[in-house]
């Protein structure tokens, strides 16, 4: 959502620097927002965590509609040509962007996590913080980095689809849900959530198009809780028996 | 942490403080806005109670609170709306199906951990908004379920505030009651034992699953039999009612008031009710759009803020200053 009406704001300036400056802004808040309210919770627990998270986009969102007004924004598209046919669907130019990013974002990503050190220490971080913590790794640095990766990836995915989706202030509750939807049914992992990412937006276009639109988002948190629960169920009573 | 080992403390001291109190509210500020603002507060110190109970008591982060207030609203609303039950068996009903469904869904969904437990129960409360919608039908859609009849004992028909008043301040202390003995009950104490550690209450024979679909279904219903005088005294519910906004105001009654007490939950359904009115009276002239979102920006930095500086609430705090007023300076930092 900031990243679409920040591009908007900054709209003033062109597309492309205004495009960096909402991306680095976005990134700047999100260190920001770790620093003054994860760092100094004296008992930071999973709960108070998501409490507190929730809270600062709550608090945001409503920012951003003080400011900018309840309208919905348009921003144009990046290259202003007709409609591309491909295979003999036809599709807006924007789409290609918005695939161009995922990939990218995809292979730099997995890059980063599995070949760089600091991407590692990271990963080691994730599955153990006490051991990382250990063998030397400074937890704190790489909260804040990963507050600003993650704003900034945010906001790359809120810019690039704003030409097709439009852009206001509420738009980034569902997205971001759908979002961790994906993350769940992809087990967390890089590839995995890009797949589920897919085959999620995929089954909700067929959802909305053959059975109901107003219920299309119902049918992502559905298959979020669904696979939520199977994941707890074991199937193989007999084994765990002997 | 709640209740003081103090042999002095005397519960049913600070019940009957409060029920009078309750009481001669009418008789010392007799205005209708007051009472009306004050039904607000003991419906949602209901629903606070509950998820506070949930959260606090049982260790479990479940976010649905806000559907079983709507469903039980719901359910009762419509009933009454067609003239198929009366209100007061419409209201019973909601609650029962609530507790009924809510059930269902604890089987699996309990199984759940943590923020994962979040997850689903977010879930069901977006589902649940979607319902609300879409269902037109019966529920009428956006603009809400109208024309709801009021509530009626006999001849005597629920019209002021102040009856509903007394109605719903009697559900809420019946709560409070209610989960106060319950978490000091054996299942409490099981409930408790298993959100501390799991694994030494199973090995004490604590069956866990039960107990969480226990506690579970009794919030459940609580909020249920709120949502129900929720509906025949606002005489229109709209889906806005229950939705996410309410969810987040829940969660700042439930930090504000400190998590560990119950009377610190309906401290905090107290202090954010009113506050909220008080934003809205005054902060109207300077924002000229005033709605739940631009709540949400006082409301969310309230929360990071008391999280942050007074990580148990308002109830933590009195207590610290009971500490201070009894044991000197010493134990301030505790």
């Amino acid at each position: 959502m900031l990243g679409g009406m920040l591009t908007w704001v900054f709209f003033g300036v062109g597309l492309a620097p205004a495009i960096i400056l909402a991306i680095v802004s976005i990134t700047i808040i999100g260190i920001i927002l770790e620093r003054l309210t994860i760092r100094p919770v004296r008992y930071p627990t999973e709960i108070i965590h998501m409490v507190i998270t929730i809270a600062a986009a709550a608090a945001i969102r409503g920012i951003i509609l003080v400011t900018c007004s309840f309208q919905t924004r348009l921003i144009e598209p990046f290259i202003a040509t007709g409609p591309i046919h491909f295979l003999g669907a036809s599709m807006a130019p924007q789409a290609v962007f918005v695939i161009g990013t995922l990939v990218i974002v995809t292979i730099a990503l997995s890059l980063f996590f599995n070949r760089t050190l600091f991407g590692k220490a990271l990963r080691a971080t994730a599955i153990n913080p006490n051991g990382a913590r250990l063998v030397g790794i400074r937890i704190e640095r790489l909260k804040i980095f990963c507050f600003g990766l993650a704003g900034g990836l945010g906001a790359i995915a809120g810019i690039v689809t704003a030409p097709i989706t439009f852009t206001n202030y509420e738009i980034g509750i569902m997205l971001g849900l759908k979002g961790l939807v994906a993350a769940i049914v992809g087990e967390w992992s890089l590839t995995g959530t890009v797949l589920a990412g897919v085959a999620l937006g995929l089954a909700e276009a067929f959802f909305a198009g053959f059975i109901s639109p107003g219920w299309k988002d119902a049918l992502a948190l559905l298959i979020m809780i669904a696979f939520l629960v199977t994941r707890t169920i074991s199937f193989s009573p007999r084994v765990r028996k002997e | 942490m709640i209740m003081k080992s103090n042999e002095r403390f005397k519960p049913y001291i600070s019940w009957m403080t409060v029920t009078v109190l309750i009481i001669l509210l009418p008789i010392i500020i007799p205005s209708p806005y007051v009472m009306s603002m004050m039904v607000f507060v003991a419906l949602y110190g209901v629903l606070a109670i509950g998820m506070g109970v949930l959260m606090g008591q049982a260790g479990l982060f479940s976010l649905t609170q806000p559907t079983w207030f709507g469903l039980g609203a719901y359910i009762a609303g419509i009933l009454a709306v067609r003239g198929i039950l009366t209100p007061w068996i419409g209201i019973i009903v909601g609650a029962a199906s609530v507790g009924l469904i809510s059930y269902v869904i604890s089987a699996p969904v309990l199984r759940l951990q943590g923020h994962y437990l979040a997850c689903a129960t977010f879930g069901i409360l977006i589902i649940a908004e979607i319902a609300f919608v879409q269902l037109g039908d019966i529920t009428g859609g956006h603009s809400g379920l109208l024309d709801i009849p009021p509530l009626s004992i006999g001849g005597f028909v629920f019209r002021s505030d102040l009856h509903y008043y007394f109605l719903s301040w009697a559900l809420c202390v019946g709560c409070l009651w209610f989960s106060y003995n319950v978490i000091n009950s054996r299942v409490g104490r099981a409930i408790k034992s298993s959100r501390d550690s799991e694994v030494a209450s199973k090995t004490l024979g604590v069956n866990i699953p039960k107990y969480r679909r226990q506690i579970f279904v009794l919030t459940s219903v609580m909020a249920a039999l709120a949502g129900g005088i929720f509906c025949f005294y606002l005489r229109l519910i709209a889906p806005s009612s229950f939705s996410f906004a309410l969810l987040v105001e829940l969660m700042l009654m439930i930090v504000i008031g400190g998590i560990g007490s119950l009377w610190g939950l309906l401290l905090g359904s107290f202090v954010i009710t009113w506050l909220s009115e008080l934003i809205h009276l005054y902060l109207g002239k300077v924002f000229p759009i005033m709605t739940g979102e631009v709540d949400a920006i006082f409301f969310g930095t309230l929360v990071i803020l008391v999280l942050i500086f007074m990580p148990r609430g308002l109830a933590g705090w009195v207590e610290q200053l009971f500490h201070l007023g009894k044991r000197g300076y010493g134990h301030f930092r505790r």
